[in-house]
């Protein structure tokens, strides 16, 4: 049996990650195998040690002997330095699966050696690394302020530097990393992201909740961590630029960016008495905050590329929904959402707001298309899915020393043997590697 | 035929490895043929090292010397046995212990306590599960070594038992007044195991160690426990001592005590049997137990200082029975029919 060593944020910590993915993914998980949930956290919820042991790490000297008690550790990486600093850290240094929560991790890696640590070297070592001279050019423009964020993460997402020397990857979006050319040297399993959805009454007791406003002002929401991609500057612009604005209250839940600026935004605008910023909510006034909103916005731009657990979670409620058409958003069923282009968004936003306005019944007919979806994402089912993909990329386990052999012998050579001279002795070499690490068994 | 036997040594440490593959290059030249010795340096740390060794022995060709042809290539040890050669035999020694039985042993297991441990563990497991039967044979050591084999990488190979250096010259002496554990100083011997059970025993056993320290740290903790426990004047450290020295050793003890952990064969064991000595070993002890028979060839205690300190007090107190116990392990070995004409007689075939 798989004894997996698990590297998540965890519940209290305010992360989708950890308050919907980890909780919904891991009591599947510990029913069929042997989990130790690893966390630098200070805290971590009483409920969550109910579901599997957890156990403490520290980043800068993890505790191998007891990781390498475990078959395979799992390591969940996204944008947020705080929740996933550490368990790269211990990634980069144990071979294991790398799941990315985004696909563009420019961010993090910016956040996590600039603003962090203050080690300009590593950032720019790294972007040299994956996208030779020019990387290392546009990061040094960037730290000078001359590149926008945006524009850094598209062009240079970093997200090779994050899979380099995993055993796989797994993504939870249709989009490939190819697309991004950021193709990992590991295999790759794109699995729908797990989510459950609430019983059948439950569901009726929120639409009901729902219905009992049936009329103006309708409640929209936009809700989860608030980055600058979340657009919440678009949204406002959008409701203060059309005259049926007085119709809907727009209530944020959610930690912001840069809260000051979105107040300023908010009162330059005249919005003060049609906008609430309520900032992070506990489960339960989420529940009640999800019930009784009649359309939701889940805007990303530019996005970084993964399934948001947050859509899943709107859909369970049967929100409506606005999203980006870009990244995994783009792919959503076209019936299921309503898509905002992101060269138009503004523009985008007052449509959908105005015909909504129009006809609610077209949107709530949208938000119960996406909850039946919901039967595709089965934590169940991921987590088959994901102990095949383990129990696969652990065979490949021999290659990593193996490349890492190849890699000190190229370096070795290059110093001291004239690369002509050198061609018979890497191809032997080569030869050699190959056969030390070569599985030839046949997989059952 | 022109034989290289290729081995493995850690530069400064002389154990059974290597008397054995001197022995090994002597008795094919008595049998008339040409053999040498390639040992490979061999540094087991930091763990990436590893894998650079296994590259360089496969590197390495060892089909001709100045135009001659080598016929055969003997490998013994890892990394040397990944050597690729037209007419190589494997006589296995041991694979690397702590990527297979002592990965995770207490005092062992060295590769557990890294963060690429794992991937070098499994790096040496595929290695040695695709490139062993290149080899045309496979002999080993020991059933014990033969059934690890067979267990962690599913390659089946025939056990083949050597005798110790100058088997001839061990002989049986009057019994003496003092248990005798001769080894190589270091944790997987269990020198420490012996001394706690010293602490326990009802009788005031005596026991003499002979052999060198691994490293200075691996006496000074002996040192250490002894002191601990009261116990100077019933113990006392020989240090290396000559083959002379170690052969009146054996034929003067009561008794001799090995208790290893998982040994892959275990000169000590037949050394004992041949000075007509008793051997005390544990269950857990490996190759020692396919000579000790418990109560018949000597004592298999479990591997806890008072189960050892129950046999050393049955041995101390029963002097009678253990001169029985050492007449029947010699007995035993007479059976077995050890010899190095039978080993280079399979080995060439």
């Amino acid at each position: 049996m798989l004894k997996i060593n698990w590297f998540s944020p965890l519940p209290p910590a305010r992360s989708g990650i950890a308050q919907n993915f980890a909780m919904q993914v891991l009591p599947a998980l510990a029913r069929h195998y042997d989990v130790v949930l690893w966390t630098d956290q200070d805290q971590v919820a009483p409920e969550v040690q109910r579901i599997a042991r957890v156990a403490r790490y520290d980043p800068a000297a993890p505790p191998w002997r007891d990781l390498n008690d475990g078959s395979i550790s799992i390591y969940h990486l996204g944008n947020h330095p705080d929740f996933h600093g550490g368990i790269w850290r211990v990634s980069v240094r144990q071979p294991g699966i790398v799941v990315l929560h985004d696909l563009c991790l420019h961010d993090f890696f910016f956040r996590v050696w600039i603003h962090s640590g203050r080690d300009r070297n590593s950032y720019l070592a790294a972007l040299e690394r994956w996208y030779g001279e020019e990387g290392r050019r546009a990061g040094e423009a960037f730290c000078n302020g001359g590149i926008s964020p945006a524009s850094m993460a598209l062009q240079f997402p970093l997200t090779r530097e994050a899979t380099r020397g995993a055993l796989g990857v797994i993504t939870h979006s249709g989009q490939s990393l190819a697309e991004l050319k950021e193709t990992p040297a590991c295999p790759m399993a794109a699995l729908d992201h797990p989510y459950v959805a609430a019983e059948e009454p439950r569901y009726q007791r929120w639409l009901a909740a729902r219905s009992a406003v049936p009329h103006p002002p309708y409640r929209l929401i936009v809700f989860g961590y608030l980055s600058r991609n979340r657009r919440l500057e678009a949204v406002l612009e959008a409701l203060a630029g059309i005259p049926e604005r007085e119709q809907f209250l727009l209530e944020v839940c959610g930690e912001i960016w840069d809260e000051g600026r979105i107040r300023t935004q908010i009162e330059n605008l005249g919005l003060s008495s049609l906008v609430k910023l309520l900032g992070f909510l506990p489960e339960g006034l989420v529940e009640q905050k999800l019930s009784t909103a009649h359309m939701a916005i889940n805007l990303r731009y530019p996005s970084m590329g993964e399934a948001s657990g947050s859509q899943l979670q709107l859909w369970d409620y049967g929100l409506p929904t606005l999203v980006t058409r870009t990244g995994w958003y783009g792919s959503l069923p076209e019936d299921a959402a309503a898509f905002v282009r992101p060269e138009n968004e503004v523009e985008d936003i007052q449509t959908h707001l105005r015909a909504f306005l129009k006809n609610p019944a077209v949107f709530r007919a949208m938000g119960e298309r996406g909850r039946r979806s919901l039967k595709n994402n089965d934590p169940e089912k991921y987590v088959d899915a994901m102990a095949r993909f383990a129990t696969e990329a652990l065979r490949r386990s021999p290659q990593v020393p193996a490349l890492a052999l190849a890699g000190r012998i190229g370096s070795d050579l290059s110093t001291w043997l004239h690369p002509a001279a050198s061609a018979y002795l890497l191809d032997r070499a080569s030869r050699e590697i190959a056969a030390l690490c070569e599985d030839r068994r046949k997989l059952p | 035929m022109k034989i290289l036997i290729a081995t493995s040594s850690v530069p400064f440490i002389r154990g059974g490895a290597e008397i054995l593959a001197n022995n090994l290059r002597d008795a094919i030249a008595a049998a008339g043929h040409e053999a040498e010795l390639v040992s490979i340096p061999f540094k087991h740390y930091p763990p990436e090292r590893i894998a650079d060794h296994m590259l360089a022995c496969r590197l390495l060709d060892l089909t001709e010397t100045c135009g001659v042809r080598i016929d055969r290539v003997i490998a013994l040890k890892f990394p040397a046995y990944l050597i690729a050669h037209p007419n190589k035999v494997i006589w296995l020694l041991h694979q690397h212990r702590t990527a297979y039985e002592l990965w995770d042993h207490p005092r062992a297991g060295d590769l557990i306590h890294g963060p690429d441990g794992p991937v070098i563990r499994d790096a040496i497991r595929q290695a040695d599960r695709e490139l062993i039967p290149e080899a045309k044979a496979i002999f080993t050591l020991s059933e014990n070594v033969s059934g690890r084999l067979r267990r962690f990488s599913g390659i089946d190979s025939e056990p083949l038992y050597n005798p110790p250096a100058h088997a001839q010259l061990f002989y049986k002496g009057p019994t003496g007044d003092y248990l005798f554990f001769p080894s190589r100083i270091t944790g997987v011997k269990r020198q420490w195991l012996a001394i706690r059970a010293l602490a326990q025993c009802r009788e005031r056993v005596r026991l003499r160690f002979a052999g060198e320290a691994d490293s200075p740290m691996q006496q000074a903790e002996c040192d250490n426990a002894v002191r601990e426990l009261k116990l100077t004047d019933r113990v006392e450290w020989l240090g290396r001592v000559s083959e002379e020295q170690k052969r009146d050793l054996y034929a003067n003890c009561l008794g001799v005590v090995f208790p290893p952990v998982d040994e892959d064969y275990g000169y000590v064991t037949l050394e004992a049997l041949l000075s007509s000595k008793p051997v005390i070993t544990c269950s857990d002890s490996g190759g020692s137990l396919e000579f000790v028979v418990d109560r018949q060839t000597g004592l298999v205690a479990q591997p806890t200082p008072e189960s050892l300190a129950q046999a050393m007090d049955t041995l101390w107190t029963d002097r009678q029975r253990a001169a029985v116990m050492g007449e029947a392990g010699r007995a035993r070995y007479e059976d077995l029919k050890i010899s190095w004409e039978n080993v280079v007689e399979k080995l060439l075939c």
